[in-house]
């Protein structure tokens, strides 16, 4: 049987395998302390993992091609890079897991029987600071150095918590760094969640509702004609589109008092809109063009999908700021001005979302700046 | 009714007037999106046209016109911005 | 004599055109796709919301009002929404926004 190892506790306290910090070791440099690791026998091929569509079939590819494929591995090491410092417990507990799943399909792909080949799996980088390719890079080549690592193959999907594309300058670096690299051929998968969600009568009745009124509204008249078809066409789009349309569960209460909430959120931000434009106006119009843009990114707090949108919209409406991306509740916005990046960090906006959502305790809580979250710019 | 009716056929003109100007930003790029956007823009405009003139002619039945364009163009943008992007990962 | 009702369209109307114009020019005049997108997704919404305004003040009451103020809603969701998916895409192709560092003329 193949051998399995898994290094994850070991690497986890920062032992002598582990390296604390991504910056701490020049690419290329001599390792700093040797780590008495598995001896360097043969080809070793690294492949970094992150949570991505194509993380399965990669790991076939890594298995099949060490063990069949031209040049042939002894070992091959998946490596997690986690960053605790910068993504969080959680997202290091979650690359935890991940390396488990690739462990038991590495196996899986193994097979009965028993190629010649070493499988390990690491998380590493838990207390280094991960923010370039730069970084990432130095991170595999120290951990590729220590292991006797020549070889890197590549997720195509491979972006351990950032929105950044991160392959190509990956590739570049790694390649520059003199490792021999390869991107796995695998299907580039498009949809990274289900689309089709579970979900209840209530929202078949709401949506059907919405499209019936919407329906009549349009049509403008209360015939039976009207009335009939509408029921058809409201039936037809509540059946093909319930599971996919609304999201949770629907409770008529909270229902109401947030559309309650959203009248009275609604003059607010109509009043931002209307300064926002004057500022716009003001700096369009202006001869010299007085803009200073730049790149802000930070973590609103407000969770689950319609208030994120919610604040996203309201953010690009309003004073000199655009939504560029959305992660879960991490905004990438770009400013146009200073004044607008004070008022977005302050966070007038996201206190007004949470309200409407959350009710008016929620608003209460401190905007981004307090958090202190002074808006990691980003070049 | 008559002042009303020109001051709206005369902003109809005049978003015309501007949407010919966009198309300079439609022409000149020089990337894929700024073109998208441009057209984004005049696709806005032209539903504000169909509804301003619907005002001025009092021919309400031309909204749904406005209505269906409006919808198109909020299609459009999304499409093209899902497929220009190489992962087709936008939304 | 302009009576309160034709003030009224004939205001928004204005708002409507100047902040028309105001997307236009920053259409043209900006220096990077982020800050047209700026220009487009704000002074464009609001140019157009108040045209619309105008158009369902002239229709009075009754289903072409509704059906105008649907029309602004809906532009002021699909919008904002419109300029993030563009944005995003660009983001995602690696186009990078303009500082003042990079000085120079618009491109």
């Amino acid at each position: 049987m193949a051998l399995i190892r898994t290094f994850h506790e070991h690497h986890d306290n920062s032992d002598c395998c582990q390296l604390s910090s991504g910056r701490a070791r020049p690419v290329g440099g001599p390792a700093a302390r040797d780590c008495g690791g598995p001896t360097v026998t043969g080809e070793r091929l690294l492949v970094p993992v992150s949570e991505s569509s194509t993380l399965r079939n990669t790991v076939a590819y890594a298995v099949r091609n060490a063990v069949e494929g031209e040049n042939r591995y002894d070992a091959v090491h998946f490596v997690s890079p986690a960053s605790r410092r910068i993504a969080g417990e959680e997202y290091v507990e979650s690359a935890r897991e991940l390396l488990d799943r690739v462990e038991v399909w590495a196996g899986e792909d193994l097979g009965e029987d028993d190629p010649d080949l070493t499988v390990e799996t690491a998380l590493i980088g838990v207390d280094a600071y991960l923010f370039s390719p730069g970084d990432y890079v130095e991170l595999l080549a120290g951990y590729a150095e220590d292991n006797g690592i020549g070889s890197v193959l590549l997720d195509p999907e491979f972006n351990p918590g950032q929105n950044t594309p991160l392959l190509p300058p990956l590739e570049a670096e790694l390649d520059g760094a003199g490792f021999s690299v390869e991107t796995a051929p695998v299907e580039r998968g498009t949809r990274r969640e289900r689309l089709v969600r579970r979900a209840s009568l209530g929202q078949f009745v709401l949506l059907a509702g919405l499209s019936y009124g919407f329906y009549l509204l349009i049509g403008g008249s209360l015939a039976a004609f009207d009335l009939v078809t509408g029921a058809i066409s409201a039936g037809i789009v509540a059946t093909v589109l319930w599971r996919i349309s609304l999201t949770g569960p629907v409770r008529p209460g909270r229902l109401l008092a947030r559309i309650a909430r959203m009248l009275v959120y609604t003059p607010y931000l109509l009043y931002e809109i209307v300064v926002a434009n004057l500022a716009i106006a003001y700096v369009v119009l202006h001869p010299s063009l007085p803009i200073d843009p730049e790149v802000v990114e930070f973590d609103a707090a407000v969770w689950s999908e319609l208030p994120v949108t919610t604040l996203a919209n309201s953010i690009t409406l309003t004073p000199g700021t655009l939504t560029v991306d959305v992660t879960r509740q991490h905004f990438v916005v770009h400013t146009l001005t200073e004044g607008a990046r004070d008022d977005l960090l302050d966070g007038g906006l996201e206190r007004a979302v949470r309200f409407v959502f959350y009710g008016r305790a929620a608003a209460r809580g401190p905007g981004p700046r307090e958090r202190g979250d002074d808006g990691g710019e980003d070049s | 009714m008559t002042l009303i009716a020109d001051a709206l056929l005369a902003a109809a003109a005049a978003f015309i007037v501007l949407s010919v100007v966009i198309v300079y930003r439609i022409v000149r790029g020089p990337t894929m999106q700024d073109r998208v956007i441009a057209v984004n823009v005049v696709g806005t405009n032209t539903v504000v046209i169909i509804a301003l003139f619907a005002a001025a002619l009092d021919s309400p039945g031309v909204l749904d016109i406005a209505l269906v364009y409006a919808l198109l163009n909020f299609l459009m943008s999304i499409a093209i911005s899902k497929f220009t992007v190489e992962r087709g990962g936008v939304m | 004599m302009v009576s309160l009702y034709e003030a009224a369209v004939l205001a928004l109307l204005a708002g409507g055109v100047f902040f028309g114009i105001v997307a236009a020019v920053g259409l043209l005049r900006m220096p990077d796709l982020y800050t047209r997108a700026h220009a487009a997704s704000k002074a464009d919404t609001l140019g157009s919301g108040l045209s619309l305004a105008a158009a369902a003040v002239v229709f009075g009451s009754g289903l072409p009002t509704v059906k105008t103020v649907l029309l602004l809603v809906f532009l002021f969701i699909t919008n904002p929404t419109a300029a993030h998916a563009i944005s995003r895409a660009a983001a995602d192709q690696g186009i990078e926004p303009w500082t003042t560092e990079d000085g120079g003329d618009d491109g």
